[in-house]
């Protein structure tokens, strides 16, 4: 049995506009996969073509070694982008309606829907319209919607576009429960802190073309380290004159400088507790953010 | 296949639960009770009183023609109305004290002149109308049996004279069918009880195909435009998801059409309600089979042919607002091929309805008519029902298509170009 999805080289042609331009991932087991890339970079159309919508030109994609067929679909979970549900039709009849479309029992569904209900701690709407619903909890049936037939393969397009910050904590916590129970996620996102969080594997696509690729790790440590924080408890002078700092920046607590080399961190604590009491020293990493501005910001001009 | 029964039991179901379709098919069922029940009605209003009129009959000053009108009369079985005689010489204030009094409710007076040999007649009464309706034919009958007795002056025998009171009858036959006076007769009954059938079923036909189209269309779009469709082609091929629900829709408004018989059948089946069937010359019974199983093997090969087209405009249109206009032309084409059966309906041998009825579009209709109200060779109708067929096939697998295409393109209205380009491009 292969992974439970594989795409290998997938590419998509729209007219004579390029699309997707061989991408090639691998979803594991357990694992979120993190899809980004700037509005139009082609993450909408690869996950249509890896939910069947629509066909490669080139290329395959496989669920579990096998190719997409009618089985394939009840195996495969799908929040959109814009998500939406009959406005005026009852929670419990719809959702047990796209869980029965997806090859689960009537009865099955319906024990499947209270048990979300439940997990959400809104039992309540079962028998409720979704118009009458407010936007959040809308979400969340359309979330339920999308996990409620127990899908080995989610893909969340935009998860927490739109949630407030108690309900994007929520849908996360399931998010991370689906993945340790063993569920396969392709998760696509503009919040760089959400993919640093959840994903494990990342491609960042830039106008078709997959620019960078691998464990966010690996990735990260493929960039220099080039920040520095600092905290003291008082001011700090000549920080600026260091050999390889190349600028400081004032904060409410201390400072953040950006260095040219690695040496120069040593020569800024060094400084720091002649001057002062160091609160907090820290090489920082560069942030998903800064990579992903620098990959595609870069190549944008 | 158990998913095209998921669908169709869910749209039929989210359909019927609704508050408006349950709404519509009750006022449209008191809107038929009412309209069914209208003759009889007025019949009743109009004759509150049902005692027959009480007319006076003034024998001067032509005491002979007054004497045989009261003869001739007095052979009808109802006339109608009540001769009151006024033997001797009696003055209109009298007359008109009677009216008052309403012992009488009308009176009949002779001209002195008799030009021509015949007195003018009046008829007399309070408001000064004609006599009702029945009441003048047979009046008028029974004067003219009186005329023609006065003027032949005994020349004519009783039997000649009744020999030319009946009028000339012309017998219509259809070539063919010299199977005697009954055959004719009932002939005739079905013919008009045909007419009748034909035009319900194309009126039917219009109805539900409207409705159940637009059904359609706004149910997809509103799919679209909630951006459940997402979920739904993601779920179930979009073939299926369609198919489903033109057959909910189908059913749907096969059950209307239950409903609605049922509503008219209860109706026709009052007992008061049979007679004034039975006097316009229709009779039930004599509708033949021929002309509704053929108008439901055209009904729902027409039906699917709109159908798909409207569900194909539906997933072109990503905006509610916009569908109206969108499904415009499919509408205007069931309306002209409507009017084209209605109006040919007294010509079902013109030229238009024959060409018609080999035009996929307006053939479920006017096949229809041709089948119902004249004489159809069985290979007319083959190749009409092969036409409509294969329509049927292409268009449901051209709709199929703009539908896989079209539910994924959001925006504007896409161009016939566009469509081809984005079609293409999703492989279809």
């Amino acid at each position: 049995m292969g992974q439970p999805l594989e795409l290998s080289h997938v590419f998509k042609q729209f007219g004579d506009k390029t699309a997707v331009n061989g991408i090639s991932l691998q979803v594991e087991q357990g694992e979120i996969y993190g899809l980004l890339g700037a509005n139009g970079a082609g993450k909408t159309t690869t996950m249509r073509m890896v939910l069947g919508v629509i066909f490669p030109d080139g290329g395959t994609i496989s669920y579990f070694g096998k190719p997409y067929g009618p089985a394939q679909r009840h195996e495969m979970g799908y929040l959109p982008e814009e998500r939406g549900l009959y406005p005026k039709i009852k929670v419990s009849e719809q959702i047990t309606y796209l869980a029965q479309l997806r090859g689960m029992s009537a009865k099955e569904a319906d024990q499947s829907l209270k048990y979300w209900l439940e997990r959400f701690e809104v039992p309540e709407y079962y028998d409720k319209r979704v118009e009458e619903l407010s936007k959040g909890n809308q979400q969340k049936m359309g979330f339920i919607a999308a996990v409620v037939h127990k899908p080995k393969i989610l893909i969340l397009d935009e998860a927490f576009s739109g949630l407030d910050p108690v309900n994007v904590e929520l849908l996360k916590t399931n998010v991370k429960m689906l993945r340790d129970e063993g569920t396969s996620i392709l998760f696509s996102t503009h919040r760089m802190e959400h993919v640093e969080e959840l994903c494990r594997n990342i491609t960042i696509l830039h106008r078709s073309n997959p620019v960078l690729q691998g464990d966010l790790k690996e990735i990260k440590k493929r960039y220099p380290r080039e920040s520095v924080l600092l905290r003291t408890t008082g001011p700090v002078e000549g920080l600026e004159r260091i050999k390889g700092v190349t600028a400081v920046e004032r904060r409410e607590r201390g400072y953040q400088l950006a260095i040219s080399e690695i040496s120069a961190a040593k020569a800024i604590l060094s400084a720091a507790v002649e001057q002062s009491e160091v609160e907090h020293f820290e090489i920082q990493e560069p942030t998903l953010n800064q990579i992903f501005i620098k990959e595609v910001g870069e190549s944008n001009e | 296949m158990n998913k095209l029964g998921t669908v169709i039991r869910f749209s039929f179901m989210s359909k019927i639960r609704k508050r408006s379709f349950v709404v519509t098919m009750i006022v449209l069922a008191v809107l038929i009770t009412v309209l069914a029940n209208v003759p009889y009605l007025l019949d009743k209003y109009m004759n509150k009183d049902d005692q027959p009129l009480n007319i006076g009959l003034v024998y001067e000053p032509q005491p002979q023609v007054a004497e045989k009108l009261r003869l001739v009369s007095d052979q009808l079985k109802s006339p109608g109305y009540h001769f009151v005689d006024y033997k001797e010489q009696t003055s209109d204030s009298q007359l008109q004290q009677d009216l008052k009094s309403k012992k009488l409710d009308a009176y009949l007076k002779f001209s002195k002149e008799a030009a021509g040999g015949f007195p003018e007649v009046t008829y007399v009464s309070k408001s000064g109308d004609d006599p009702d309706q029945d009441v003048a034919a047979a009046l008028q009958n029974v004067l003219q049996t009186v005329k023609m007795q006065t003027i032949a002056g005994g020349s004519l025998s009783d039997s000649q004279l009744a020999e030319l009171a009946t009028p000339v009858a012309l017998n219509a036959e259809k070539a063919g069918s010299a199977d005697g006076e009954a055959g004719a007769k009932s002939n005739e009954a079905s013919e008009a009880a045909n007419y009748i059938y034909v035009y319900v079923l194309i009126i039917l036909f219009l109805m539900i195909n409207t409705t159940t189209g637009s059904m359609i269309a706004s149910e997809v779009t509103a799919e679209k435009s909630s951006r459940i469709m997402e979920i739904l082609i993601t779920s179930v091929s979009p073939l299926v998801q369609m198919f489903g629900k033109i057959i909910a829709m189908f059913l749907l408004g096969l059950l209307q059409i239950a409903f609605f018989a049922a509503v008219v059948g209860i109706n026709l089946s009052m007992p008061h309600n049979i007679d004034a069937i039975k006097g316009l010359g229709v009779d039930i019974t004599q509708l033949s089979l021929d002309v509704f199983l053929y108008g439901l093997v055209f009904y729902i090969l027409g039906y699917f042919l709109y159908a798909t087209l409207f569900a194909a405009i539906g997933s072109l249109v990503s905006r509610t607002e916009e569908l109206g206009q969108a499904i415009m032309p499919i509408t205007l084409m069931l309306m002209v091929s409507f009017y084209i059966g209605i109006f040919s309906i007294a010509t079902p041998d013109a030229m238009l309805i024959k060409i018609a009825s080999y035009i996929p579009f307006t053939a479920p209709i006017s096949m229809l008519v041709r089948i119902g109200v004249s004489e159809v060779a069985p290979w007319e109708i083959a190749v009409s029902l092969a036409i409509l067929l294969a329509a049927t096939l292409l268009f449901g697998w051209l709709s199929a298509k703009i539908y896989r295409t079209g539910v994924l393109l959001y925006g504007k209205r896409p161009s016939l170009k566009e469509l081809g380009k984005a079609m293409r491009a999703y492989k279809m």
